[in-house]
């Protein structure tokens, strides 16, 4: 029943046609508040391998109970020299509000486009995440309302991440999920990919516990952690679903993969 | 009449896309840290962002910033320990367990970071450039007094606007000396011996004050510095993850490892037989 | 800026209150004196609202009295310490609720065991080894958590009493007037000379 009612405050009831704008009942001005957000939903998740990283998100949009689209990508190639972004070596992925996510990406691809004119080569993931930062921060005062997270691969080849907070302070990880699932991915890649709360079999009981050894993982397995991940916060989560896009980062350029989710 | 002023000058942001400021910044060819911020166009935009971004008067706002906590230093003989935590937290979210709270700002000079960890890590990554310039146009390094003088003017600058830091310069210089500084939001900027700030501050300060003198040696002091830390994690929920150590002496800093609380925890407990309220037995 | 202080060890319980009685900006007494003995083994310390803290502390006394004169033997701590649990936990579902925080140390008179119990107004209560009320939560916590062990002699017991008074002449803003310590042992309640003129400056 209340995805028939409109998110908006003023019109909390059936909703109105625009030409028949609800009026306060004394029928004189009501002074707005200022607020220029709305959360779209939505999560992201990314995970850094020795030589690949991968940048994933579900495509659902929302406002309030109401489903947007069951298409809205939050994952972005960036700075490629042309718009078809086929030679990008950059992913950013934003949620939160879709339309500053938007703003953002628009920003930060033309940014990193102007550098690859001016320098004839790509800006490096450790630039461009420091430029990300500035740009967040540059909204310090009226923030972008989003997550972001950035991934390629560094100087050494490796796979890179950085995540972000809504005004720009930063830091490169393993891997992240951010967004409204981000309480329910989170914790299941502590354990999965940085082996958090495992223990080696057979190592004792109490103190004498030996943490299970970290071992990079291979780019088949984290495919299936993201995809299961996904799938877990589908389940319990009302704001995400419907499709996965996945972004592969490797020397050989950007892989792009779309799987479905469950769209109830 | 600042209302006046707002109601009848032009929105910064009513065009969509690039205004002639943003050309500007994209042909530029070299990306500053400039002081220049997008402002909402409204009357009172400090009244408006506090509402949308401070968790603790507001634990509703939609955008939750990472805020930062248990951080120390103090001046000994040796030079000076800077010692955190590194979790960090949005409302009551683990944002992150491994944030660098220590941010070298150059090779002798060492800023910490506790309060909005974007504040302070756009704001000492423009000391150090402010640093590096002093550096390239009078040919000496910047003292320490007056570098923590720039941060402290900048954020005065700032005052009422939102920002939210409380950091603490440590560095030797050939003319100061090991030098320690507080500088917080509020534009309060103190030279001293030995400050504890964050959330956990007081937890560090009780074990760190009890044992603290000038004389202590370096591995005392590296130790004092670890303990305090630990003491703040166990006892304040908005610190923990790891132990960041570091050691600023003469010739620059040493770092002293980034070292899992739990561990040392259970080790401490169980060798020192510290901690002595955390028993198995269920009452 | 109330100040209390628990402190167990091998055979003793330590009871420390700060001795200012404050009213707004104003002291109106340096030497007061912010607990009562309910029996020959059991001493209550408390801060709260002015005027809660006294009347509570006294209607527990007469009641622990009572009990001792009637069944010519005295509860034990741990007695004394669910009895007050109790009378605080109908009190906040009254009308009226006592706002007053409490630090009950005692000696077993049976076993000789030496304890320390915590309560708080919502009438939550923990046995513990050393604890506070306050803001010397904030400062002392961290102090005994490091220099605590459960086997203290009573000579360790006044000097990590000491390091987390200093710590809160050194730290709190508002003068507290010196601390009043009072220690309980197999042979009842004794106050403590506990010389407190020293001034304590930040390093």
């Amino acid at each position: 029943m209340a995805a028939m009612f409109s998110q908006n405050p003023l019109m909390n009831g059936p909703n109105y046609s625009f030409n028949q704008t609800p009026t306060t009942a004394a029928g004189d001005n009501k002074e707005h508040s200022f607020y220029p957000y709305t959360d779209n939903g939505g999560s992201t998740l990314a995970i850094s391998g020795v030589d690949f990283t991968i940048i994933a998100g579900d495509t659902r949009s929302t406002s309030g109970y109401n489903i947007n689209t069951r298409y809205a990508p939050k994952v972005f190639k960036i700075g490629g020299t042309t718009s078809s972004q086929e030679d990008a070596t950059l992913v950013l992925s934003v949620v939160g509000f879709a339309a500053d996510g938007e703003a953002l990406k628009e920003r930060l691809d033309a940014i990193v486009k102007m550098y690859r004119y001016q320098h004839g080569k790509p800006m490096s993931v450790k630039a461009c995440a420091q430029r990300l930062s500035t740009i967040l921060y540059g909204k310090r005062f009226f923030p972008y309302y989003v997550t972001a997270i950035l991934g390629g691969l560094d100087e050494e080849g490796k796979g890179a991440i950085y995540s972000y907070d809504p005004v720009g302070s930063y830091e490169r990880e393993q891997c992240r999920a951010a967004g409204a699932a981000a309480s329910l991915i989170m914790p299941f890649l502590d354990n999965q990919v940085n082996f958090k709360n495992q223990y080696m079999p057979g190592s004792g009981v109490g103190h004498a516990l030996q943490e299970r050894e970290k071992i990079p993982l291979p780019r088949s397995e984290v495919e299936d952690l993201v995809k299961d991940a996904f799938d877990s916060a589908v389940e319990r989560h009302i704001e995400v679903g419907d499709g996965l896009q996945m972004m592969i980062i490797t020397k050989d350029g950007i892989e792009e993969i779309y799987k479905p989710l469950k769209r109830d | 009449m600042d209302t006046l002023v707002a109601q009848y000058s032009k929105p910064m942001f009513e065009k969509e896309n690039y205004n002639q400021d943003d050309q500007v910044d994209l042909y530029n060819p070299h990306p500053t840290l400039s002081l220049r911020f997008a402002m909402p166009p409204i009357a009172q935009p400090s009244a408006w962002l506090r509402a949308a971004t401070d968790d603790h008067a507001n634990p509703n706002c939609p955008i939750k910033i990472a805020h930062g906590t248990t951080t120390l230093a103090f001046r000994f003989q040796g030079g000076i320990i800077v010692a955190t935590d590194s979790r960090a937290t949005a409302g009551n979210w683990i944002a992150s367990q491994t944030v660098k709270k220590v941010i070298e700002i150059n090779n002798c000079l060492l800023g910490t970071m506790a309060g909005g960890a974007a504040d302070c890590q756009y704001w000492l990554a423009y000391l150090g450039m402010q640093c590096r310039l002093h550096e390239l146009r009078t040919g000496r390094r910047i003292s320490v007094a007056a570098a923590s003088k720039i941060l402290a003017n900048l954020v005065y600058s700032y005052k009422g606007m939102g920002l939210s830091m409380g950091t603490m310069c440590a560095g030797v210089t050939p003319s100061e000396g090991p030098a320690l500084y507080y500088i917080d939001s509020d534009g309060t900027r103190l030279s001293g011996n030995l400050f504890c700030v964050g959330s956990g501050q007081t937890f560090a300060y009780g074990v760190l004050d009890a044992e603290y003198h000038y004389d202590l040696s370096v591995e005392e002091a590296l130790a004092l510095g670890s303990r305090s830390i630990l003491a703040a994690t166990h006892r304040d929920a908005y610190s923990g993850g790891f132990i960041n150590l570091y050691h600023v002496k003469e010739d620059g800093w040493v770092k002293h490892g980034f070292s899992d609380t739990n561990p040392i925890f259970w080790k401490t407990k169980l060798e020192s037989g510290e901690f002595s309220n955390v028993t198995s037995e269920l009452v | 800026m109330e100040v209390l202080l628990g402190i167990t060890g091998k055979d003793f319980t330590l009871i420390a209150a700060s001795k200012a009685a404050m009213r707004g900006a104003t002291v109106l007494k340096a030497s007061d004196d912010k607990t009562r003995a309910l029996n020959k083994h059991t001493l209550m310390a408390f801060s709260g609202e002015a005027g809660d803290t006294i009347q509570f502390a006294e209607f527990i006394q007469a009641n622990a009295q009572l009990y001792s004169m009637r069944n010519n033997i005295d509860l034990s701590p741990s007695a004394v310490a669910n009895f007050v649990r109790g009378e605080l936990a109908s009190s906040l579902r009254s009308r009226k609720p006592y706002n007053v925080n409490l630090l009950l140390g005692g000696v077993d008179p049976i076993t000789d065991k030496p304890s320390l119990y915590w309560l708080d107004y919502l009438a939550s209560l923990a046995p513990l080894p050393y604890a506070a009320h306050g803001y010397a939560q904030y400062y002392c916590l961290s102090i005994l958590d490091k220099h605590h062990h459960p086997d203290i002699t009573y000579e360790q017991g006044i000097k990590i009493l000491r390091m987390c008074t200093d710590e809160l002449k050194r730290r709190l803003p508002i003068d507290f007037k010196g601390m009043l310590v009072k220690v309980i042992t197999k042979d009842g309640i004794r106050e403590v000379e506990y010389e407190d003129d020293k001034s304590v400056a930040c390093p």
